[in-house]
């Protein structure tokens, strides 16, 4: 099989169109799922049996059933409700809800993971559960619950290819489309296939810097006394 | 003695408290009054309750049936009929008077030792941060670790963090401590640090109730010695009195044990 390079150049401005449109939805759905992961995670364990009904039921539907169907539901089932939205920003919210279900879980084992006693701590000084979670046991859950956030991240990225079946006009719709005026799938796929992966591999760089930053800052008592551990080292 | 003078001195009051964990009796209607300024120790076995009695006076482990009052004032209730925000609002105001001290330090890793004394100023005192330092650093000179303002906990040996806490605590100036076996996880030789502190505590008026198996140490300081057993108080007294001459043979029994026992080194975990 000959490689038509002419394609990557040709369709370069359409497929980095795509591509653009592709960082959008996953920066707008992690933006609106870190902070609605975190109040799944503390609403499982609220005082409030309906919370956590509620909470968890969210969480379960949406780990439990595939990604393709709740686009679709968002996508086709809230019309009929009267709520008409691009098709852009269903695809942000479909995604958003799927990962803040994910989120949720990694905080909460994050927060399960810190020493029961620190709560007590928090608590016997008469922080409120909330003051508790935010000077005292959340910060200590971010060196353990990155590593899984950034793999979190990293699958939404690749999920947000399934979008493409609602015509959101990113990437993977961007390779669709230029398939089909081409009739070349395989430069078609090989190029975003590799724009997805530059994508993830940026990422997940940034992550590994934030992780060693996150985990040296928690333990600079190692700076003062013990020499500079190496990073392989992994501290808990 | 009057009725009226009495509850007022009372400053801690439990009455009543039962509780039971999921196949074990902890405390089978346990009543404990503490006037203001006496220092209480409660031995016993492991597994009479003491540890469930203290965590009981702040309602960390909320108790089944009965109640506890501070200065008058309801800490915890079983049953309450407060309104639960009610009850969770002067929960949390009661706990910021009443300082704890845990057997495992319990001190915050991610923050300095400054940072762990200021922490509770800020957030439930509602401090400034130069007062809430001033308060820290004042704190930290009382069990001398001034000059590991800026060190990390994980670099403080045990009898530090424990001293660490014991400064956290004070900082808040509370008006009643509970002290939660202080001493059971620290190497011996680190042991006298921290009862000195509490020495030095007991003697300025602080109002303790003191879990410990430290018998030399209860004999010291303590006011009133609280013995428990099986979840109920056996016997109590000044330390002279029940400590020499036990009038249950229960409590002659485990002081018989604790002698032999002493000098072993302790394998508790």
């Amino acid at each position: 099989m000959n490689i038509d390079l002419s394609i990557f150049t040709n369709y370069a401005p359409q497929l980095f169109l795509g591509f653009w449109m592709t960082i959008k939805i996953v920066v707008g759905a992690i933006i609106l799922s870190l902070p609605f992961g975190l109040v799944l995670a503390l609403g499982r364990r609220s005082r409030l049996k309906l919370v956590r009904v509620l909470t968890t039921s969210f969480i379960e539907i949406f780990r439990n059933t595939p990604f393709i169907i709740q686009v679709f539901m968002f996508f086709y089932v809230l019309p009929f409700y009267g709520l008409h939205l691009p098709a852009a920003y269903v695809g942000i919210v479909a995604l958003a809800a799927f990962g803040s279900a994910y989120f949720a879980e990694v905080i909460r084992g994050g927060i399960n993971a810190v020493a029961k006693g620190q709560l007590e701590s928090a608590r016997a000084t008469g922080m409120s559960d909330w003051k508790a979670m935010r000077f005292v046991i959340l910060p200590q859950t971010l060196p353990i619950i990155l590593p899984a956030m950034t793999n979190q991240t990293l699958s939404l990225v690749k999920e947000s290819a399934v979008l493409s079946t609602i015509t959101v006009s990113e990437l993977t719709m961007a390779a669709i489309k230029v398939q089909g005026e081409t009739f070349r799938p395989f430069e078609a796929f090989i190029m975003i296939a590799l724009m997805y992966w530059a994508l993830n591999e940026t990422i997940a760089t940034i992550m590994r810097r934030l992780e060693r930053k996150v985990s040296s800052r928690s333990n600079s008592g190692r700076a003062s006394g013990i020499a500079r551990a190496d990073p392989a080292v992994k501290d808990d | 003695m009057a009725v009226a003078t009495e509850t007022k001195n009372n400053f801690l009051e439990m009455t009543g408290i039962r509780k039971s964990f999921a196949n074990m009796t902890a405390l089978q209607d346990v009543s404990l009054s503490v006037p203001k300024g006496e220092v209480v120790c409660i031995i016993g076995p492991s597994g009479c309750g003491k540890s469930t009695l203290l965590r009981t006076a702040n309602w960390l482990t909320p108790a089944d049936a009965g109640e506890v009052r501070l200065d008058g004032e309801l800490v915890g209730a079983m049953p309450d009929m407060r309104s639960t925000s009610v009850q969770a609002r002067s929960l949390n105001a009661a706990r910021a008077r009443i300082g704890m001290v845990f057997q495992q330090f319990n001190v915050w890793p991610h923050m300095n030792v400054l940072e762990n004394v200021v922490c509770p100023q800020m957030v439930v005192a509602k401090r400034g941060r130069d007062i809430a330092e001033k308060k820290a650093l004042a704190a930290l000179a009382q069990v001398g670790l001034e000059d590991k303002k800026k060190d990390w906990p994980e670099n403080l040996s045990g009898g530090q963090k424990q001293r660490l806490a014991i400064a956290r605590v004070l900082a808040m100036d509370p008006v009643l401590m509970l002290l939660d076996e202080p001493t059971s996880a620290l190497d011996p030789e680190l042991v006298s640090g921290v009862l000195a502190v509490l020495k030095q505590l007991a003697e300025k008026g602080m109002t303790m109730i003191i879990v410990t198996h430290e018998l030399g140490f209860a004999r010291s300081v303590a006011d009133r010695v609280v013995f428990m057993e099986g979840g109920q108080i056996i016997e109590e007294g000044s330390p002279n009195v029940i400590l020499r001459s036990p009038s249950t043979k229960r409590l002659q029994f485990f002081l018989e044990k604790l002698n032999i026992t002493a000098f072993k080194p302790k394998s508790e975990s």
